[in-house]
């Protein structure tokens, strides 16, 4: 039991299956607080599906989830949000027609509040929280290099930096985890060589624990200190990244794919 | 970015501001015809449910097809009130009071609605707020109220069962509707009411409660990722919605001496003609669908003549509207256009975005 208090996130024996599919079957995974932990898989492992459990956005058919020592099994993403964890998404999912900035606005709308009225008639509390999330919305932006685009509209950004403003808004609520989707997708190698600094960054920075999902073995390898392998919903191999990635399974379930 | 909001919602408050001191002088000095002087506040109000009915359909992106519903819920409960009250109290006092009520009560019932719409999305939200709609219309027509001594009498039977003594008051008289009622209603009043709406509308709109509605209008799942709360925020433009559309309706029944609920004034053709003037004025542009408002309001009157083929006109209207908006070769076409007016101008957001692709 003390062991597991040490844990930021705790997992066990998770499952759920679509129709006759077990997308996912059986996981489980311990990630301890600060930590940088890699989900890797071939196509189609699971990967999104285990986020998706995680937020709420499925309910899992067995198994529990412990944030931080509290129990979030089958809690709303909205609740799952408050208690802790932040997400990116593998397609992209931004407020398109919001600004750059009120997309990381509106991540802070839990931690700085004021009454509908008091946004009507524009009342000093109004001013001030307004003033106090632009400023810190812009210190967010500024880590992701992206301060200069405040005022765009999000869906006029390039790909790679609307990857960039959805971890910024992730950030936003404050998250004891944040999870990352595939945050390289569709990057050029410097551009990837740049995003996985800046989350070691983030994660020393803000203090952070982070979770990511990535393709690229070359790349979780970088900076990940430990890896779970997903193949066919199960978990292949779990531990140390060096350990991992020489595990004879692991190199053929990638060589296979 | 903050001062370029606040100097276009200067340029929307002034445009009203304008366009009233325009009408009041040709008023004044005896240039407006009796024609367009009938006309002044069926403009207010048709700019107020406009811009409210934007809310739900621009700004939280659902689509409302029973606005009409809830001016016709303002309109009965501030003719009621005004019928109760009658002489009892100054004018000014009377229709401040009536305002407060309607929007009142239309926001009560604009949640109670609410309740079962917003659980729905898309076009099935869309078929059953026209149901309420034309629900309220048609139980409006069916009440019978009355007041004497011994206080409230109802039925929806006839006038008689409502059992009134010699000096009972019928208020409600079923499809006759409400009579007797203080025809107070001016182009002053409707501008300011016009001015409260656009500020209500505008300033939710950047504030924190606005950032979460047009969050969630943009990406459900994303606001949800975020903790957004999705029925809140939903419910909030639309009872807000709701509440000023009730105001609309109260402009509407103080300026009759008789109010009747008709498939014309409170029906769902009423409710799409609200919503074509949120379309041709732009989809979450406010001061689009104020425009709108206003020349979908004088030129019909205008153009007596075509008068029959005014709903044919609006129909090929929100067609071609619909097209122009979501149409990929219109979306293309409009692109092309906006980038050849980019470089003119040197915007480097949409060029930068085109580049890095
Ligand atoms: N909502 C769903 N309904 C049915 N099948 C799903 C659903 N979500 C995921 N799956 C299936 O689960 C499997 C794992 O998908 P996913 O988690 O997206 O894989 P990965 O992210 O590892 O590439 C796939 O076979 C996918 O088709
Ligand atoms: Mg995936």
């Amino acid at each position: 039991m003390a062991e597991q208090k040490k844990n930021m996130l705790s997992v066990e024996s998770l499952s759920i299956s679509f129709g006759g599919l077990k997308a996912v079957d059986n996981f489980h995974i311990q990630i301890k607080p600060h930590e940088l932990y890699g989900l890797i898989g071939p196509n189609g492992a699971g990967k999104t599906t285990v986020f998706n459990l995680l937020t709420g956005v499925y309910k899992p058919d067995t198994g529990s989830i412990l944030l931080d020592g509290q129990n979030i099994t089958g809690k709303h993403t909205i609740d799952i949000n408050h208690a802790g964890i932040a997400r990116t998404f593998q397609n992209i999912r931004l407020f398109g027609n919001l600004t750059v900035l009120d997309n990381v606005k509106a991540g802070l709308h839990a931690h700085y509040t004021y009454g509908m009225l008091s946004g009507i008639f524009r009342t000093p509390k109004f001013r001030k929280m307004e003033r106090e999330m632009d400023q810190k919305a812009m210190e967010i932006l500024k880590v992701f290099d992206l301060d200069g685009a405040a005022d765009y509209k999000a869906s006029q950004l390039p790909y790679g930096k609307q990857r960039k403003l959805e971890i910024s808004r992730a950030l936003a609520t404050e998250p004891k985890l944040l999870l990352l989707d595939e945050p390289a997708a569709g990057m050029n190698p410097q551009e990837t060589q740049e995003l996985m600094d800046t989350i070691r960054f983030v994660r020393d920075h803000f203090d952070m624990t982070i979770l990511l999902i990535e393709h690229d073995m070359k790349l979780v390898s970088g900076i990940c200190e430990e890896l779970t392998v997903l193949n066919f919903g199960q978990v292949l191999c779990q531990g140390e990244t060096k350990a991992v990635l020489n595990n004879p399974e692991v190199i053929k379930a990638y060589l296979g794919d | 970015m903050k001062t370029k909001t606040f100097r276009q919602n200067a340029v929307t408050y002034g445009i009203v501001i304008l366009f009233y001191l325009i009408c009041q002088g040709l008023i004044l000095s005896g240039n407006m015809s009796s024609l367009m002087k009938g006309l002044m506040v069926p403009i207010c109000y048709y700019v107020i449910l406009a811009v409210s009915l934007n809310l739900v359909v621009g700004i939280s992106g659902e689509l409302s097809l029973g606005h009409a519903g809830f001016m016709c819920i303002g309109a009965y409960a501030s003719a009621i009130f005004a019928v109760c009250v009658d002489g009892k109290m100054p004018e000014g006092l009377e229709l401040f009071l009536a305002l407060i009520i309607g929007a009142a009560i239309t926001a009560v019932f604009g949640f109670l609605i609410g309740i079962p719409v917003l659980r729905l999305r898309g076009d099935y939200l869309a078929i059953v707020t026209l149901a309420f709609g034309e629900i309220i219309k048609n139980v409006v027509n069916a009440v019978y109220l009355g007041v004497d001594e011994n206080g409230l009498h109802f039925s929806m039977k006839d006038s008689l069962s409502l059992g009134l003594s010699e000096e009972g008051l019928t208020i409600m008289n079923g499809a006759q509707g409400i009579s007797g009622l203080p025809r107070t209603a001016n182009l002053t009043i409707g501008i300011v009411l016009v001015l409260i709406t656009l500020f209500i509308v505008l300033n939710l709109m950047n504030s924190r409660q606005g950032r979460a509605i047009m969050a969630i209008r943009d990406n459900r799942i994303a606001a949800e990722s975020i903790g957004l709360s999705v029925s809140k925020y939903k419910m909030m433009a639309f009872v807000i919605s709701a509440a000023l559309a009730g105001v609309a309706g109260v402009l509407y029944s103080h300026n009759l001496s008789a109010l009747q609920a008709t498939s014309k004034n409170f029906g769902y053709n009423q409710s799409i003609m609200i919503l074509v003037f949120v379309v041709l004025g732009g989809i979450g542009n406010i001061r689009g669908s104020m425009i709108a408002a206003v020349i979908l309001t004088i030129l019909p009157e205008k153009l007596r003549f075509l008068s029959d083929y005014r709903m044919l006109i609006y129909a090929i209207v929100l067609i071609s509207m619909m097209l122009f908006n979501s149409a990929p070769k219109a979306i293309e076409w409009r692109k092309s256009l906006a980038e050849r007016f980019a470089r003119k101008k040197d915007i480097p957001a949409e060029t930068a975005g085109k580049e890095a692709r």
